[in-house]
């Protein structure tokens, strides 16, 4: 399973929700073919992701996901026992977990030796794991299903697609436009 | 356990004028007492296990409309550089932090001093504004200026700090 394609799952499955998407690679390959209002891109601050989707899970009350990378998780790796503590039952945690800082020139992650997936169950993380497409969507389906905070770490082939563009954007209008798109889903 | 004398239950007092809705702190044992206040009152607090981390729940808080401040020390403020920097700042997010300072007249720590010292420079390096709450200030003032970096941060979509002397000999005990 490529990147790329993971995304497409998860951006349909999430069409309607709020997506926090993790910096670099995912966040171009995912803004190529989708850009949302409910999409927040970190374009530069990694192993923030699952932080800030903790944020906002606890302050609006539907569905929340997060896209995540191994080294993203890796860098900030402190955020999953306060996921497994406080645990809101909207939010969605999804690890995109290709071995390596792809975003990096490649360099092999830890995640390459040890288990990440492993790590999140031992401190009772409702956690599901998948390979392919198919075990993806069935993963998140199931989990958002369950009514329980949970994390679904999929994982995917190492390496960036080919010829994605920059993503330019000003964080400040990134910002101010998933805010308004939290306010708006809020009042409804 | 700590209690809060007058200038720290000023903080709290500042925090609920401005109606916070979420705490997010990372742990110390002098803002305890305004943690604690805080919760008394009906805050709900999320502690976080490092300063990076608490900007970046927080920073979630504030985009889902949260009115939400950080307690911390400032001697942290190292940990939260790049995630004040290239997230809180670049996303202008309104998030009012409140950090005791070490290092001062009251420090008890021999090295603490070095980071400090440099907080307030490296916080102004990438354009986050410093209030202070001193031993000098009177308790009204504590209270009010809470109150009003609180809005100024909200009004002015940024990260704003406010560090509080809670070591200095002069201030007062517990009631």
């Amino acid at each position: 399973m490529k990147r790329i394609e993971a995304l497409t799952v998860i951006d349909e499955l999430f069409a309607g929700d709020l997506l926090v998407v993790t910096c670099g690679a995912t966040a171009r390959e995912l803004a190529s073919f989708s850009r949302r209002d409910s999409h927040l891109p970190l374009l530069d601050a990694m192993g923030l992701t699952s932080p800030v989707g903790l944020g906002v899970a606890l302050g609006y009350p539907g569905s929340v996901g997060v896209i995540d990378g191994d080294g993203s998780l890796l860098m900030g790796f402190s955020i999953l026992p306060t996921l497994a503590i406080y645990a809101p039952a909207n939010l969605t945690v999804i690890v995109l977990d290709n071995e390596q800082h792809a975003s990096a020139d490649l360099v092999p992650s830890q995640a390459a030796r040890i288990d990440l997936a492993a790590a999140a169950r031992g401190l009772g993380i409702p956690v599901e794991t998948c390979n392919d497409l198919a075990g993806l969507r069935e993963a998140i389906t199931s989990t958002r299903a369950s009514g329980t905070f949970g994390m679904v770490f999929a994982k995917i082939e190492p390496g960036n697609s080919a010829d994605i563009p920059l993503l330019l954007a000003d964080p400040a209008v990134l910002g101010a436009t998933f805010a308004r798109a939290v306010g708006s889903r809020s009042a409804n | 356990m700590k209690k809060a004398g007058p200038r720290l239950n000023a903080i709290v007092d500042g925090l609920m004028d401005w109606g916070i809705e979420n705490l997010v702190y990372v742990p110390s044992s002098h803002a305890a007492p305004v943690i604690r206040g805080l919760e008394a009152r009906g805050v709900p607090s999320l502690m976080a296990n490092r300063e990076e981390e608490a900007v970046g729940i927080a920073g979630g808080l504030a985009l889902a409309g949260r009115k939400v401040a950080i307690l911390m020390q400032d001697n942290g403020f190292g940990n939260a550089m790049t995630a004040l920097a290239t997230f809180a700042v670049q996303y202008h997010i309104p998030i009012p932090i409140f950090a005791n300072s070490r290092g001062g007249l009251g420090e008890y720590n021999a090295m603490i001093h070095s980071i400090s010292e440099a907080a307030p420079k490296m916080l102004n390096s990438i354009g986050v504004r410093v209030e202070r709450l001193t031993v000098s200030d009177r308790v009204d003032v504590w209270r009010a200026n809470t109150s009003a970096a609180a809005k100024i941060s909200v009004m002015q979509h940024r990260p704003i700090v406010t560090l509080f002397d809670a070591l200095h000999p002069l201030i007062e005990p517990a009631e």
